[in-house]
Parts: C-alpha cells; structure tokens; sequence
C-alpha cells in the first residue's frame, strides 16, 4: 500500500513539476523524471507502460532514427509516445512515460518510440521490456564518459531484456555480437563504390577477431570499424543481413531495401551522408519487423523530412554558409564531419569553433581527442582557409600542423567573432562553420556576422 | 633508429599512438615498427630505440600481458640495459604485480615492479594533471578506471603538483626506472609538452632536434600550463 502511495505521489508530483514548468516555457522533459525517480526510485517499474515499445540506442544515428520511426507510425495513424524533444536518460524515460499516463498512472498509448543513452541501459530496462531493441552502431565516443565502445557494449550487453528482439547493425561487429542468446535481425547497407578496404580513419575500434584475435580481413570498408569483415584464422565473420541496402543513387536519392523473405521496396533517402543512407535501412528494418510492410514504410518516409539539426546551408553574398555541428569532445563525430565537408563541390573556408565551452568555464577541456579524430581531412585540396577559434584555438592550430595543413592556410585567433574577419570570402566558395553543441547563442552570433561579412564582401 | 610500437591493434586508444608520429616528424629517418600481439617483438632480437605501448581497453590488457610474458625475463634484461620504453594510460598496468577489480578477483600482471592498481569499473576518474619531470612542467589528462597503490620503493615519473598522482592521495605519479617510463596520464603526452618531447629526442638518440612544431606546440603549451596553474580552475571533472 506504501508503495503505491510512493508511486502515485511521485506520479503527480512528476506531473505538476511537468506542467509548471511548461507554463513557464521552460524545458520540461527532464526535472519530472527527476522528481518521480527521487520520491519513488522503481517509478520506471511501477508506471504504465504502452504494450508495443521500440526502443533505439548506439553511437550515432540513435536521434535521427528514432524520430523516423515515430514520424512513420504516426503517418499510419499509430498514436506514438517518444521522447524526441527530450532526454534519453532515465530522468527522461521517466518524464516520458508519466507523461503518456492518466492520473492513476495506466498508459495511455499503446505504442513507444524511446531513444535510450547507452550507458543508462542499466537504469532503464530493468524495468522496461521493449518489444525491439534497435541498435544502430557502436563506436568510441566521449573518452571521459564512455571509455570505449567494448565498456558500453557491456552496458546494453549486461541490461537488454531476454525477449527483446534486436535489431542490429551487421556491418557493426562490435553491436552485432550483443546479447547472442536474443532473437535478432540484422541490417546492413550492400558494397558501395565508395568503399575501401585499409582504414584511413585514425579510429579503428576493431582491428582482431574478437574470437581468436586474429587479423581481421575486410571485404570492404565504409568508414571506421564499418563494412564486412572475416577472420583470418577461424570461422568468424559478419553476419549474414536480414535486410540489405542495395542500389543505393544519390543523385536520385534512392536505395532499394530487400528483405530475407524475398520483400523489396525502393526507398528515399533524406540526405546523401552515409550515415543517413544507414539511418534509412535500420529504420525499414525496425519497422518490417514491428509488422509494417515495405511499401507502408517508404511511403510515410517520402512524406518525412529529417529535422537537420547538424547541417544547414544557406547564400550569403556570393558565398554559401555551411553550419555543421560536431558534438564536442568527440571524435567520430568530428571525423565524419570533416570528411563530409571536405568533399563538398568547389572551394572551401572553414571556422573550427568546436570547443567545449562548458568545460573551459570550471576546467579545461581534454582535447585527447584531437589526436583520435581525422583532421587530415582538412587537409584535402579544395580547402583553402582554416580558422581556428576559440579558447582551444592553438590546439587545433597544432593540430593541423601536425595533420599536413600548410601554415599559409590557417589562421588563429581565441576570439570567436574576430574569425569571420580572417575569411576571404571569395565569390562561389562555401563557407563552412565547425560548432560544438553547448555555446549556440555564440555560434549563431558569429554564423550572424558571417553572413554579414559575405555580404559586404559581394557588395564590394 | 627504430621506435617500436607494440600491439597497435588493440593499444591504440585516445589518441595516444600519435606520440610516436610527432617525433617521427622531428626524425623523419627513423624506422617505426608496428609488432603485432601474434608477432614476436623487435626489441628481443635487436636494437630498439623506443618501445612505446598506448592505453587500451580491459580486455586488451590481458592479451597484451599474454603477449609479453613469454618474454619477461628478456624484457626484464632490456629494461636493466636501459632501454627506453614509454607506456601511456592504462599500458601501465601491464608492468605491476596485479590488478584487483572492485568485488571482483585479483588479475596478476607481469610482475616488474610491485604496484597494485585497483579498479572500479562503475566510477572513472577524470581529471587534469600538472607534474613537474626533472625541472620541466608536465600537463595532460588523465581518464581511467583504476589507480595503482604500494610501490613505495618504485621510483616515480613525475611528481605531481596538481591532480591525482598513481592515486588521489599519492604525489608520486607513474614509473621510472632507468629509461623506463610509465605513467596514467595519456593522449599526445609529447604533443602537450614539447620540452618533454624535446627530452624524448635526445633519449631516442635524435640529438638536438627539436619538436616538430614547436612554436605552435609551445604556444599551446603555455597556454594549458597557466590554466593548469590557475588555482580557481577546477581539476576534477565532475
């Protein structure tokens, strides 16, 4: 009787702090949680939960995907809780789930879409069955919260309930192996012409066989730790896919998707980034599997828009201004950023402003990561200016030292809106700013005299 | 010359192999050697004049242990003679008598010199490092699951001024014997301290070459060293 009392109390609590908080527009998707979880700790368990929940984590890609899936069901007419303007940590599962409940505390939808924080794995699905489990990678991420990616493989590996399907990536042999004993479908995104075999990337989280510790062969690459591979002592390799991306056209912005038992659709893409043409096979894969058919799936995904967060690209004069965000202190993050942006048609000025601003204000930040994430990028032809700003300017001035960019081409100044000073500006260039993700009014002031820069050099 | 890198396919995290490719732009010249964990090591069989070894992850540590122990008294030998060797982060570990895992067993190491780490997988540790080496400030980051405890007799690597040495409590941080250096703080150590770098150098038999970079490394270097230095500044993240 206690516990129920706990319970509910925590649950209206959850819900006025919820509500007041959302009178005074303020962000209300994880304090609730917060609440609940402080007066009643098993809150997660006792709260009612939808029947069909699809859950999504990993490295990258977890956001994106998990808002697709939610915007296709609702394009079918599913009522859809999800957490998509909110936290993915237990706090917010928690303000989730007492916001998809009545007062007593039942569910009030019968369908879940929950992006979940890897490392909160342990917090969550003791009390939280999904009906999938989809993972859409596993790669290093914050040296300091994360560690590595076998430490986070551990987390979802010790936590993942054993009747949650899986939905894995299997050109990921660091995800694909999680929890054998589950039942699993596996995705994957067929040989493209981009491919490599060697690594060229200075992060390769999976270079033996976790098996035998042999050398791991590739058949091809994408990126990273990414594509099919085989051991070169013992039978280990890939697993075979359930669903394979083939044909993939980005000048058409299509893939066709084919599944084991003989389904085929062609599906859109919603950007040409190879991490998006993943985020498109791992979604049609989820949601085959959570019963929809191929042609339901691409058609809600030909009515959806990925909410570009990341990148965006506007004229400015006679320049266009690229804003890319890379999730500070990561790695990855700023590899696969630097590669995209290098490869961008014509030429290229670029601000490298991705500094941890948090961090400078009570410590240092550690910028290990420098040497773990693939400035040579930068070095590519086309680039003709880098800036490096800042209070880790003179970091990323070394860096690119170091990475095989001529000094002739960098400039340096800690402060962020001297940068677009430093800029050419030339007629038909890109103008790409590099952000980090806690100092956005900065960023957008200096994104802000960027344009105006580029502008009085057009009227010049 | 030739710089040893051991076990690259699995020591290879936080950037720390990038040690060995800034001083092989200070010695273009020099050989670098990648000696896989199923290879038998250069050092046995000739002259090596680095040996270098990256952190890693747990499970990395014990392959990389099974690798070496063959060759224990071999690397014993190399270490008395004088061999310079480097380890960064957790690589450490592989030279102490154990490790003891939170509710857990004790791992045994090779043994070399007696230290205990003692690990908690559920709490890391990060933090900032600032220790004086011979008449140099060192800076750099520190990540990690575990700290090493005992070795009173085990003379030190640097001598910390601030943060944690080989644990919260210890000012001495890391291991030295002979040219034999090990310690917790890990990522581009030389790249951070260009006047360590420069000490490497002349180690590895390179003379008075300096750093590649070096203004710019300085540059960032003594910005990270008055902010190391800065009392208000937090050194602990939380």
């Amino acid at each position: 009787m206690m516990r129920k009392l706990r319970f509910l109390l925590a649950l209206w609590l959850g819900k006025c702090a919820r509500l007041a908080l959302r009178v005074l527009k303020r962000n209300a998707t994880y304090f609730p949680g917060v609440v609940a979880l402080k007066i009643c700790p098993d809150f997660l368990g006792q709260v009612g939960k939808p029947e069909n929940i699809i859950a999504v984590t990993g490295t990258n890609g977890k956001t994106t995907v998990s808002n697709l899936i939610a915007d296709v069901l609702t394009d079918r007419g599913h009522k859809v809780l999800s957490n998509r303007l909110g936290s993915n940590v237990a706090a917010g599962i928690a303000t989730t789930l007492l916001s998809g409940s009545s007062l007593s505390g039942k569910a009030r939808y019968k369908t879940a879409v929950l992006e979940i924080d890897e490392r909160s794995s342990k917090r969550i699905y003791p009390y939280l069955k999904p009906k999938l489990l989809v993972i859409t990678n596993l790669f290093r991420d914050s040296i300091m919260r994360n560690a590595h990616p076998e430490y986070i493989a551990s987390f979802i590996e010790q936590a993942v309930p054993r009747e949650t399907k899986l939905v894995l990536n299997a050109d990921d042999l660091i995800s694909s192996r999680i929890a054998p004993e589950n039942e699993r479908v596996y995705f994957a995104v067929d040989r493209m012409d981009t491919d490599v075999v060697e690594c060229v990337n200075l992060i390769n989280d999976l270079q033996i066989c976790p098996i035998c510790s042999g050398e791991l062969v590739y058949d091809y690459r994408r990126y990273h730790h990414i594509g099919r591979a085989r051991c070169r002592d013992c039978d280990f390799k890939s697993p075979e896919p359930d669903y394979l991306g083939t044909d993939v056209d980005t000048a058409a912005m299509t893939m066709t998707v084919t599944d084991k038992q003989g389904g085929r659709a062609v599906y859109p893409l919603l950007s040409d980034s190879v991490f998006n043409i993943y985020n498109v096979v791992t979604v049609a894969a989820a949601l085959h599997e959570f019963g929809l058919s191929h042609e339901e799936i691409a058609g809600s995904l030909r009515r959806t828009k990925i909410v570009e967060t990341r990148y965006n690209a506007r004229q400015a004069g006679n320049v266009r201004v690229v804003m890319q965000m890379s999730k500070d202190k990561n790695a990855l993050a700023g590899s696969r950023a630097f590669d995209y942006i290098s490869q961008l048609p014509g030429e290229k000025e670029i601000i490298l402003m991705m500094n941890c601003m948090e961090d400078q204000k009570k410590w240092s930040e550690n910028t290990t990561w420098l040497y773990d994430c693939d400035f040579e990028f930068l070095a590519r032809e086309g680039i003709t200016r880098i800036v490096c700003t800042g209070p880790r300017a003179k970091d990323y001035y070394l860096r690119l030292l170091i990475a095989g960019v001529p000094e002739e081409k960098l400039r340096c100044t800690m402060s962020e809106l001297d940068a677009p000073d430093l800029l050419a500006y030339n007629p038909g260039e890109s103008v790409c700013l590099f952000y980090g993700t806690d100092a956005l009014d900065l960023v957008y002031k200096v994104q802000a005299k960027i344009i105006r820069c580029a502008e009085e050099a057009a009227a010049k | 010359m030739t710089i040893e890198i051991l076990f690259p396919e699995v020591c290879n995290l936080y950037g720390d192999l990038m040690n060995v490719e800034y001083l092989r732009r200070a010695v273009p010249e020099a050989e670098v050697v990648k000696t896989s964990l199923k290879a038998r090591p250069r050092f046995l069989d000739g002259d090596v004049s680095l040996v270098y070894i990256s952190s890693m992850t747990e499970r990395a540590q014990l392959l990389a242990r099974d690798a070496l122990m063959p060759h224990l008294d071999a690397l014993k030998a190399k270490i008395e003679d004088g061999m310079p060797v480097l380890a960064t982060g957790n690589a450490m570990e592989l030279f102490i008598r154990e490790i003891v895992d939170e509710g857990g067993g004790a791992t045994p190491m090779l043994g070399l010199f007696d230290l205990v780490a003692r690990r908690a997988m559920e709490r890391r540790y990060n933090g900032l490092y600032l220790g004086k080496f011979e008449d140099m400030d060192i800076v750099g980051f520190k990540s990690q699951f575990s700290h090493a405890f005992g070795g009173e007799d085990v003379p030190a690597l640097f001598e910390t001024v601030r943060g944690a040495g080989r644990n919260p409590e210890e000012k001495r941080e890391g291991i030295r014997c002979k040219n034999f250096m090990a310690t917790y703080v890990l990522g581009p150590l030389l790249i951070l301290n260009p006047p360590f770098a420069r000490y490497m150098l002349r180690l590895i038999g390179a003379g008075d070459r300096p750093p590649a970079f070096e203004k710019a490394a300085m540059d960032a270097y003594e910005l990270r060293l008055a902010e190391f230095k800065d009392a208000k500044r937090g050194f602990t993240y939380g």
